[in-house]
């Protein structure tokens, strides 16, 4: 049987008439990495401020490994990591001191936080540039030693708060393997815009909009729910990709079309009607034909309506 | 343990004045002197004895006492804005298992040692070029001027990194609020040169008492128990303002 880390009951959350976050249900997996996805203004860094007890709610319940957020925010604390939005590093104390001042906030003894640093140091990539200020280190490196901080004290739940926002696509991936290494020793909630950080890292996933819960389960889950509708890329040997797309327009079993070039890519009411199509193209000269995968982002527009960096 | 995070945070900010030490004691000590220099030195023959003592000599305390308050006030003031606004890191000890309250009292502490230790400088320096002496007992009395002093004006400083979003308005603050309850105070003049209903507005403030109280402590030896009183209370007060404001400010 999976233990809940962390349960949502009913979460409410209002600034004056507007509502950031509506009876919001959720439970999230011990040990998993968990996404949460929404377009801006959703509700995901309101929620992650509530959980990680930045911030109170105005109604509903949360717990983190059992203790309810509103009576326990201190030992709550002491068992959580938080990679907020911002760096928040301190450009005055050195990379090793700002995980020394990390630690020594979480109560921990000298001997037990200087090796636990030395170990941070060397997984992040960062042992070399431990006595640098982090106003000399790239994007990537501050955002890993904003990861090692969380780290320090062992914390069994860790918060990220979109950990690769602003980050190249290297770095972004160095971050990913590091967020990787960590399944399982511990509860990871993600908040992201990237959709393929999610599907990247994430066992489960969570859409929200306007504050509240639209979708949640697994990727694939969330892909079956989409509709039957097949998508098909035609490509076409020359120019008669315009002749053949308005060919295909006038098929019933077509739902949309469009054409750029010599490639035509048509929405299908089902994967059956496939036939029907490739009888129609008889003696077309056509080159390739083949079925476009739907991907997440289909489905988050298809439940949101919009793309997600709106 | 008690304190802990304050401690660690408290520990932090000294860790980051010992590096910077130099540059800051140069700029502190840098403007006292100069109002020392002009006041002082530049106006002392024209306007004689005050209270019985030569210029230099009537404003050698204030300026001591100045230098520490503003110093607390500046560094509670631009450091919690910083720490705050710019730096985001009053988040990241948000998320730590310290309270509230201990990052109130470690930012007033760091306040207060920066009051005292550049206090103290500009002491030795005015003490080293002028020649303005007390007696070395007479340093208890002041001190029981100076702390709850500092530790007022620090409080005040973390009433308005909470409060004030923007580093303009700061200044703006300090300029129209922070420096004329200074100057009102009797820093430059005695207090006797307020006309009779002025005098006791003046006198209700907490800066005045802590001027003309630290000067007199300073000057004379004299523990005025009323001024003292009226220092203490209001750095209690602005002590459970700062932590409430800051509580408050931290839970919108």
């Amino acid at each position: 049987m999976h233990t809940a880390s962390i349960v949502i009951r009913s979460l409410t959350k209002s600034y004056g008439t507007l509502t950031a976050l509506d009876s919001f249900d959720l439970e999230v997996e011990q040990g998993s990495i968990f996404g949460l996805l929404g377009p801006n203004g959703a509700g995901k860094t309101t929620l992650i401020r509530i959980l990680t007890t930045l911030m109170r709610q105005s109604s509903g319940d949360a717990l983190i490994e059992g203790l309810d957020i509103q009576r326990s925010g201190l030992e709550i604390r002491s068992m959580i990591g938080v990679v907020s939005q911002e760096n928040s590093l301190d450009r005055y104390l050195t990379a090793r001191e700002n995980l020394e001042l990390h630690a020594r906030l979480h109560g921990m003894e000298k001997q037990l936080y200087k090796r636990r640093i030395d170990e941070l140091l060397e997984l992040m990539g960062l042992a070399g540039r431990q006595k640098d200020f982090p106003d000399t280190f790239s994007g990537g490196m501050q955002r890993r030693l904003v990861i090692a901080r969380a780290l320090v004290h062992q914390p069994r739940v860790l918060f990220l708060d979109e950990p690769t926002t602003g980050l190249d696509p290297q770095s972004r991936r160095a971050v990913w393997e590091h967020v990787r290494s960590l399944a399982g020793s511990m509860t990871i909630f993600l908040t992201t815009h990237y959709l393929e950080e999610a599907e990247q890292l994430c066992d489960r996933i969570a859409i929200m909009d306007h504050g509240r819960l639209i979708a949640l389960g697994s990727i694939q889950e969330l892909k079956d729910r989409l509709s039957g509708a097949t998508v098909y890329e035609i490509e076409f040997a020359d120019q008669g990709g315009a002749q053949y797309a308005a060919l295909l327009a006038s098929m019933p079993c077509v739902l949309d079309i469009k054409q750029v070039g010599h490639k035509v890519t048509v929405t299908l009411e089902c994967w059956e009607c496939l036939s029907e199509i490739v009888t129609a193209l008889n003696g077309a000269p056509v080159r390739r034909i083949s079925l476009q995968e739907r991907t997440l982002e289909d489905v988050f527009i298809s439940l949101t309506g919009k793309k997600v960096r709106e | 343990m008690i304190l802990r995070g304050a401690m660690a945070i408290w520990r932090r900010d000294m860790q980051v004045l010992r590096r910077s030490i130099i540059s800051e004691l140069v700029a502190v000590v840098a403007y006292p002197l100069t109002i020392y220099l002009a006041f002082g030195i530049g106006m002392q023959s024209y306007i004689g004895l005050v209270d019985g003592a030569p210029y230099s000599l009537f404003i050698a305390p204030g300026l001591i006492t100045m230098t520490a308050v503003s110093a607390a006030y500046n560094e509670s003031v631009w450091s919690l804005w910083f720490h705050r606004r710019v730096q985001f890191t009053i988040e990241s000890y948000r998320v730590t298992p310290v309270s509230v309250s201990e990052i109130v009292i470690a930012k007033i502490f760091t306040g207060f040692m920066h009051g005292l230790i550049k206090g103290c400088v500009v002491g030795i320096v005015i003490f080293a070029i002028t020649p303005f002496r007390f007696p070395v007992e007479h340093l208890f009395q002041y001190l029981l001027f100076l702390i709850p002093g500092s530790a007022l004006f620090s409080c005040a400083g973390i009433i308005g990194g909470t409060v004030m979003d923007k580093p303009e308005t700061i200044g703006k603050v300090e300029a129209v609020l922070v420096m004329p309850l200074i100057f009102m105070s009797g820093l430059f003049f005695p207090l006797s040169s307020y006309p009779p209903s002025l005098l006791l507005w003046v006198r209700a403030l907490p800066t005045t008492a802590l001027f003309e109280g630290a000067r007199r402590a300073l000057v004379a030896g004299d523990l005025l128990p009323l001024p003292a009183l009226q220092v203490l209370i209001s750095s209690v007060v602005a002590f459970a303002a700062a932590v409430f404001i800051f509580r408050y400010k931290m839970s919108e």
